[in-house]
């Protein structure tokens, strides 16, 4: 799977959590707090979507190394 | 010419203020000249905005509000519905507007062109003034320990599957939920002048929207089932608010409303009560400062929690106590 291919894949997860934002928009360094207005619950939506679309887990204590898309698919590319 | 004059041009052009039609017929609408209003657009074209704030600024004509009789409670719904009350033929005693009369009539023009979250956010003016204006607020704050929570909840979450973590919100609402069981005062609604206690416990939770706009649905009987259910319905709950899918049930259900903002870096939240509810909880960030345990200073996540309550309801004394009562749930996390 290409870097390229966890990136579809994560923006796809983040659009079922907030269908409402443009995610084609969203560039890699955006802190997606900040950015999409996310809460913790998105958050853990949005984790629980990558685990069931990839199948990695990713434990609360590392939820500050997803803090942007590229983060994020840096962080599962080397777990999946 | 001075450099912020409008541009002046002549031969081909009519005469007269720089305006397109829409902002004429704006200007129209809202009884506004614009001879000698000074535009902000480029060279000088008067904007649809700067129409609005002209109109917004004209004075109101002394007595214009007493001229218009109606009762409170069919102006309160007039101001709910975006209906303006000078189109209105009032059919009471002397041409007074009743609430009929207000039912039966449309929505005014600037209503019926405002967008979704300009309705919404007009719904929410007018709520909140009225609970500005009718309610006497009094409000009471705890700064509540809560490392015995979030340590629970680490541990929980580590344990637990990844669909069935918890955030710590879910706990704070439980908690919340559990001690209205103990202080039915706060758990109510005003109704004709009276205090009319809930026998169900029916959070109502204050959910921003992203595109603007707040709602704050109810979670009812959020005082039962397990914590994993709760969040269950929680998440649920706040993703068909988000989508604009919400049950008109669940929107009037609340008997008390919880809001957050503690994730957006708030510290302390003083809510307004949501009308006819008698009482809300605001809570801030949970943020790590010094502590006092045993005579020793020691660092401790906190948060603080203020409670917002209706005065002829109930009283600080009660406040104070409820607060209390949540913050020693909060202490035994077991027990939520």
């Amino acid at each position: 799977m290409t870097s390229e291919d966890i990136r579809s894949t994560l923006l796809a997860c983040l659009s079922d959590v907030a269908p409402e934002v443009d995610t084609e928009a969203l560039e890699d360094d955006m802190d997606l707090r900040d950015e999409l207005d996310l809460d913790s619950m998105d958050i853990l939506r949005w984790v629980q979507g990558i685990h069931k679309a990839l199948g990695v887990e990713i434990p609360e204590e590392d939820y500050g190394k997803i803090t942007t898309l590229g983060e994020a698919v840096d962080y599962v590319s080397a777990r999946v | 010419m001075g450099a912020q004059e409008p541009m002046r041009r002549g031969g081909l052009f009519k005469e007269g203020p720089m305006a397109s039609p829409a902002v004429r017929r704006r200007a129209h609408e809202l009884d506004v000249s614009l001879e000698g209003l000074r535009g902000s657009g480029e060279h000088g074209r008067i904007t649809i905005e700067d129409v609005q704030q002209a109109a917004e600024a004209k004075p109101v004509p002394s007595g214009a509000r007493d001229r218009v009789r109606i009762s409170p409670y069919a102006r309160r719904i007039a101001a709910d519905r975006g209906v303006d009350i000078a189109e209105i033929r009032g059919t009471g005693p002397g041409g007074a507007i009743r609430a009929d009369d207000v039912l039966r009539a449309e929505p005014s023009k600037a209503a019926e062109r405002a967008s979704p979250a300009e309705r919404m956010q007009r719904a929410i003016a007018a709520a909140m003034t009225r609970a500005n204006d009718e309610i006497p607020h009094y409000y009471v704050e705890h700064t509540i320990d809560m490392s015995a929570a979030l340590g629970w909840l680490r541990d929980f979450n580590a344990s637990a599957s990844i669909e069935e973590r918890l955030v710590s919100g879910v706990l704070v609402l439980r908690a919340v939920a559990l001690a209205l069981r103990k202080h039915r005062s706060l758990n109510a609604t005003w109704q004709g002048g009276e205090a009319v206690p809930s026998e169900e416990v029916n959070v109502g939770l204050a959910v921003s929207l992203r595109g603007g706009g707040l709602v704050a649905p109810a979670l009812r009987n959020t005082d039962e089932g397990s914590l994993s259910e709760l969040m269950g319905r929680m998440t649920d709950l706040v993703a068909r608010a988000r989508s604009g899918t919400l049950r008109s049930s669940e929107m009037t259900a609340a008997t008390i409303t919880l809001t957050a903002l503690g994730e957006r870096g708030v510290e302390s939240v003083t809510p307004i009560i949501f009308p006819p509810q008698v009482a809300i909880v605001g809570c801030g960030a949970t943020v790590e400062r010094p502590w006092v345990v045993d005579g020793r200073v020691v660092v401790r996540p906190v948060m603080r929690v203020t409670l917002g309550a209706d005065h002829r309801v109930s009283n600080g004394h009660q406040g104070a106590r409820f607060l209390s009562t949540l913050e020693n749930l909060l202490q035994e996390p077991d027990e939520l």
